[in-house]
Parts: C-alpha cells; sequence; structure tokens
C-alpha cells in the first residue's frame, strides 16, 4: 500500500510543487538537469505519491517495491518527490550539488532513502532491475521494481542485454517506464541515433507494451494499474513526455538540458507553475 | 616427487555447496561460463541458484548487483578478461559504488588462456580492480587458501573480487591454514632474499626456495593471496631483513604487485635490491603453451631459481 495513496487530481496538484522545487533547486545550485527534472515530475509523483507499496515506516522492508532512477542525472526531480512527500527534509535541498553534501548531482544510495543503485552512467538501471525483480521471483515476494530511464539511454547497448534477459526470465513483476520525451542532450533522439519504431523493438524483445501520457498523472496511472502483474512478460510503459514540461520557454528545448532560469526567467517559471 | 595438484576451481564450487548447505542464501551467476567456472556439482545440486545471463558480461554484473539488493549474496562467475574489462562499468558502479554484497570470480585469470592469446589473457585484472574503490582483492594461491578465502568472502558484507586460476596447483600450506585479510601469508622464512609472489605464482616460489636453499642461498616467501587489504608492514619487515627482493606474479608489470612493492620501497625510504617479474609494462603477454609463457617471463620455478642467483652474483 502506497502512505498517500492519492487521486489523479491531487497527484497533479503534487507535480506542480515539485516542479517549483526544482526551479527553485537548480537556480540556487546553478546548474543541474532542468529539462529532465521537469520532464519526469508527474511519473515520479504518480510512483511516489500512489503506485509505489512503500512505507516510510520501514524503509528497508525487503517487500517493499522498489524504484530504480537510471536516467540518474534527472536525480533534482527524485530529491523534490522525496522533498515533497515528506521523506527527507526541504532545506536539504538547500545543498544540492555543494561540496560533499548529501545531495549529489547523481543519486547515492549511502545517502538517499529510496535510492536502490547509485546511477548516472545510462544503460545500468534495467539490468539491475532485473537481478532485482528475479530475486523477488526466487525467493517468492510479491514485490514490483520499477526502472525509469530516459530515451535517449535506450542507444545503450546494454538496456537490450537486459531487456532479452528480463522476457527470458518471464519477469512480469519488473516494470520499465521510459521517459519519452524525444530529446537528448544534443538533439532530437531520432537525429542523433534514431529509436523508433520503439514499440515493435520492445514486442520484439519479448515485453508486454504500453504507450502512454507520462505528463497526465490520470492517464499514467490508469495504464500503470490496468496493466497485467501475472502475464508471465516484463512491461514497458512508453511515457510520451514534453522534456521542461509546465514552463513554456524551456519545453521541448535541447538547449535546456543543463540550462539554468536566469533573473526575470525564474519569477515566469514560478507562476507558471503556481 | 611428483605432488598431487587441485583445480582450484574445484575446490571453489565445494564451498559454494557447503555455504548453502548451512543457510547461505546464495546465487551463482555466469554468462554461458558453466565449463569455465566448473559449476555442474553445485547446478546439479541447485538448479534453482544458478542464473545464466548469456554471453552478456555488463549483463551478468548488473544481474548479480540486483540479485544482492534482493537479498542474495551474490557470485559472478565467468573468465577475468570479459569481467574486468568489458564489464568494467558495471563492476565500479553497480557493485563498488553501489556497495552491493557481490562477489565477483575472475576466472582463468593471467595467461591462463596460453595459445588463444590477449583476447583472453587477463594480465591487467589486478591493475584495473586496484583502480576501483571499495572493493577488496584477493588471489588464492593453492587448495587450502582457496577454500580458506571462499568461505571468507561468502561470509564478508560488501563487495570482492577473487582472482582465479585454472591450472591444476600443489598444496603448499598445512591442512589447518587460515587465510586472514590483510596478512601476509609467510610461506617461509629466510634471510637472504624475500621472494613476494601473487596467489598463483606462489608455489613456483615456494619450490624455487627450496632449490635456492640447497644452492646456499637463504630465501623468504612471501605469497601475497591479500591484495586489497595489504599487509604492507610485512612487506617492509622482509625487504628491511633481506634487502633483495623479487617480485613475482602472471600480471603486467604496471598496476600489479611489483608496483605495489616498489610503491613500499620508495614511500618507506628502504634500500633494497629489486627485481620484478611479470609482463613488462606497455606490452601484450607472448600466446603459446602456459608453461612456456610462464618460462618466457621467468615466472616459473626455473626463471626465479635463475633470478636469485642473479641477484646474489651482483652483490
Amino acid at each position: 500500500m502506497n502512505p498517500f495513496n492519492l487521486q489523479p487530481d491531487e497527484i497533479a496538484v503534487k507535480a506542480r510543487g515539485i516542479r517549483r522545487k526544482i526551479i527553485r533547486t537548480n537556480v540556487s545550485a546553478g546548474q543541474g538537469h532542468t529539462g529532465s527534472d521537469l520532464s519526469e515530475a508527474d511519473i515520479l509523483a504518480s510512483l511516489f505519491f500512489r503506485v509505489l507499496n512503500i512505507n516510510s515506516d520501514k524503509m528497508n522492508d525487503p517487500n517493499r517495491d522498489r524504484f530504480i532512477l537510471s536516467k540518474g542525472h534527472g536525480v533534482c526531480g527524485l530529491y523534490c518527490t522525496l522533498v515533497e512527500a515528506g521523506y527527507l527534509p526541504e532545506t536539504l535541498l538547500e545543498t544540492y550539488l555543494k561540496f560533499d553534501s548529501d545531495m549529489p548531482g547523481h543519486p547515492v544510495r549511502q545517502k538517499c532513502p529510496f535510492v536502490e543503485l547509485n546511477t548516472g552512467a545510462l544503460g545500468h538501471g534495467l539490468s539491475v532491475g532485473t537481478g532485482l525483480a528475479l530475486s523477488a521471483k526466487k525467493m517468492q515476494r510479491d514485490f514490483r521494481v520499477f526502472v525509469l530511464t530516459g530515451d535517449g539511454e535506450l542507444q545503450e547497448g546494454s538496456n537490450w542485454e537486459a531487456a532479452m534477459s528480463a522476457a527470458h526470465f518471464k519477469l512480469d513483476n519488473l516494470v520499465l517506464i521510459v521517459d519519452r520525451n524525444t530529446l537528448q542532450l544534443a538533439d532530437r533522439t531520432e537525429t542523433i541515433m534514431g529509436l523508433e519504431p520503439l514499440v515493435e523493438k520492445f514486442m520484439a524483445f519479448g515485453f508486454d507494451v504500453h504507450t502512454t501520457n507520462g505528463n497526465d498523472p490520470a492517464v499514467f496511472i490508469e495504464t500503470v494499474e490496468k496493466m497485467d502483474m501475472q502475464n508471465g512478460k516484463p512491461k514497458v510503459v512508453i511515457a510520451k513526455t514534453v522534456k521542461g514540461k509546465g514552463v513554456s520557454y524551456i519545453e521541448d528545448r535541447a538547449a535546456w538540458h543543463h540550462r539554468i532560469p536566469d533573473g526575470d526567467e525564474v519569477i515566469r517559471a514560478i507562476e507558471e507553475l503556481e | 616427487m611428483q605432488q598431487r595438484r587441485y583445480d582450484l576451481r574445484e575446490v571453489m564450487v565445494q564451498t559454494f555447496i557447503d555455504a548453502v548447505e548451512k543457510n547461505t542464501n546464495l546465487a551463482v551467476v555466469v554468462s554461458d561460463s558453466t565449463s569455465t567456472s566448473k559449476i555442474q556439482p553445485f547446478q546439479e545440486r541447485f538448479p534453482e541458484r544458478l542464473v545464466n545471463v548469456g554471453i552478456a558480461e555488463q549483463n551478468l554484473v548488473g544481474i548479480a548487483a540486483g540479485l544482492s539488493l534482493g537479498g542474495f549474496v551474490a557470485i559472478t562467475a565467468n573468465a577475468a578478461c570479459f569481467l574486468t574489462t568489458r564489464a568494467n562499468e558495471q563492476v565500479k558502479n553497480d557493485i563498488c559504488y553501489s556497495n552491493t554484497n557481490v562477489k565477483l570470480v575472475g576466472l582463468n585469470a593471467g595467461v591462463c588462456y596460453g595459445p588463444l592469446a590477449s583476447t583472453h589473457h587477463a594480465i591487467d585484472d589486478i591493475s584495473t580492480m586496484l583502480a576501483l574503490g571499495n572493493i577488496l582483492i584477493l588471489a588464492p594461491s593453492d587448495p587450502i587458501d582457496t577454500k580458506s578465502i571462499f568461505e571468507f568472502a561468502l561470509g564478508y558484507e560488501g563487495p570482492v573480487y577473487i582472482r582465479m586460476d585454472s591450472g591444476k596447483f600443489p598444496v603448499i600450506h598445512k591442512e589447518d591454514y587460515q587465510f586472514e585479510p590483510g596478512k601476509v601469508d609467510l610461506l617461509k622464512a629466510g634471510s637472504d632474499l624475500s621472494i613476494i609472489a601473487m596467489g598463483s605464482t606462489a608455489y613456483e616460489a615456494f619450490f624455487a626456495a627450496k632449490d635456492s636453499q640447497a644452492n646456499g642461498i637463504d630465501v623468504e616467501v612471501l605469497n601475497i593471496s591479500s591484495v586489497r587489504p595489504l599487509d604492507k608492514a610485512a612487506i617492509a619487515e622482509s625487504v628491511r631483513k633481506t634487502k633483495r627482493v623479487i617480485t613475482v606474479e602472471e600480471h603486467s608489470l604496471h598496476g600489479g604487485l611489483g608496483s605495489i612493492v616498489s610503491e613500499i620501497i620508495a614511500e618507506q625510504r628502504l634500500r633494497a635490491k629489486l627485481v620484478r617479474l611479470g609482463i613488462p609494462q606497455g606490452q601484450f603477454s607472448k600466446a603459446g603453451p602456459r608453461n612456456e609463457i610462464r618460462a618466457y617471463y621467468k615466472i616459473d620455478e626455473n626463471g626465479i631459481i635463475e633470478t636469485a642467483k642473479m641477484l646474489q652474483a651482483h652483490d
């Protein structure tokens, strides 16, 4: 059971709160991955305020659902989600990217609750998630494993080694969520190294494939909650998103992968997110 | 006298079986390397505890990390050459940095694959692993050492790399020998010369020392099975005593035992003559029958004896 178990409209409100924190935290740190953080906010809000079976009193419960942020550069989005949910104090966000802080620029499991793996190098989460899902099967535990990757990240070949094995081991307790905003650092994914047809690729690898809107909690949650978790197939949710979602001048622009709002841009961003 | 020799992998696999029987929740992950690891007796007993990921080393290491996060003591067993280089980033991030309870077994390390040449040789595994943080690095020398090392590693909570060999090894330890991490293994005491050997070459040094003794050189032999943690004090003490040192390793002279001992000599300002035996740095190892490769680099018994005599003569 999720301790919040919010309705989609309440989750949308939380997502806006997460986005305001993302803007403030990145502005305060002077660097970060603004576009990626904003892209994933609705997915993270849906997971942490409804989907994930986690217990704040027993964070290391072996039966808890596991979440791996394979797109580790989106860590500010995760920190802001954990703060929004009250798992971490808000003051900690002031230490984001500071020397030896508890909030470095990629997640560290020794430093942050609900971080299962130290990610940042792309293409690692799905293999480790596969191992976790396999451990659940072997130990007859009924937890689920959710792995969030970027879309550009799928250019890493290691994902496809993992995908092959997840289907081979029939890991229906594994859910890969692809933050499909169609942008990577330098340009459109389809310009740099095309991923399409992504649905067919995952189907050919033996996945149970779902496409959804990753910026609409109602649609996203309906997709995730309707999935058959006992059909012998790993799941992939291709969640269509807009990079920089929520701030008009950041939305869908590759230049905002690393950029930080400045001056009046900050005020405008917060206004748009109220 | 022909001594009985043992395959260290068979000893390793028996420790896995014993551990499961003593209720260790263990899983072994292989990458089509069931024969390389000689895992069959384990597989027959506990088929559900063996995971074969196919020929996919990155996934091998990632899945092992995941299994350990789910509560298993996870062991990977595949060729060292593919483990430490192809899957290097997974080893660094998913195992070392994430501090997962995984034991990485680098099989057929050094030049075990002899004629199969440098794609299959792992003469850089120790150097590669020493470059990473948060992982113990162990290199067994004989069947007794192997058993003791694996028993320790399976009980230790955290990342361990174990350098394994495919050869047949004589026994050089007493039956009651116990491996201790961070402790030098003194195989023979002596006063004229220190031979410091790593894991798979320790028996060559041990037998070379016996021959040298007959030639009037009183040799001390240190086996370094515990590369990290390392007993620097005991190495320094031996060097201080004998003032002559030969290091022996089936590994590149870049970043292996020879480098480590050189660092100790330099840092502690010891005065000693040093000869490092191994594969010269910046070179790939020769290919061919393994005993000929060992002879070429003088890391076999005869090569060590020859080097000992040379060091003694140049006094």
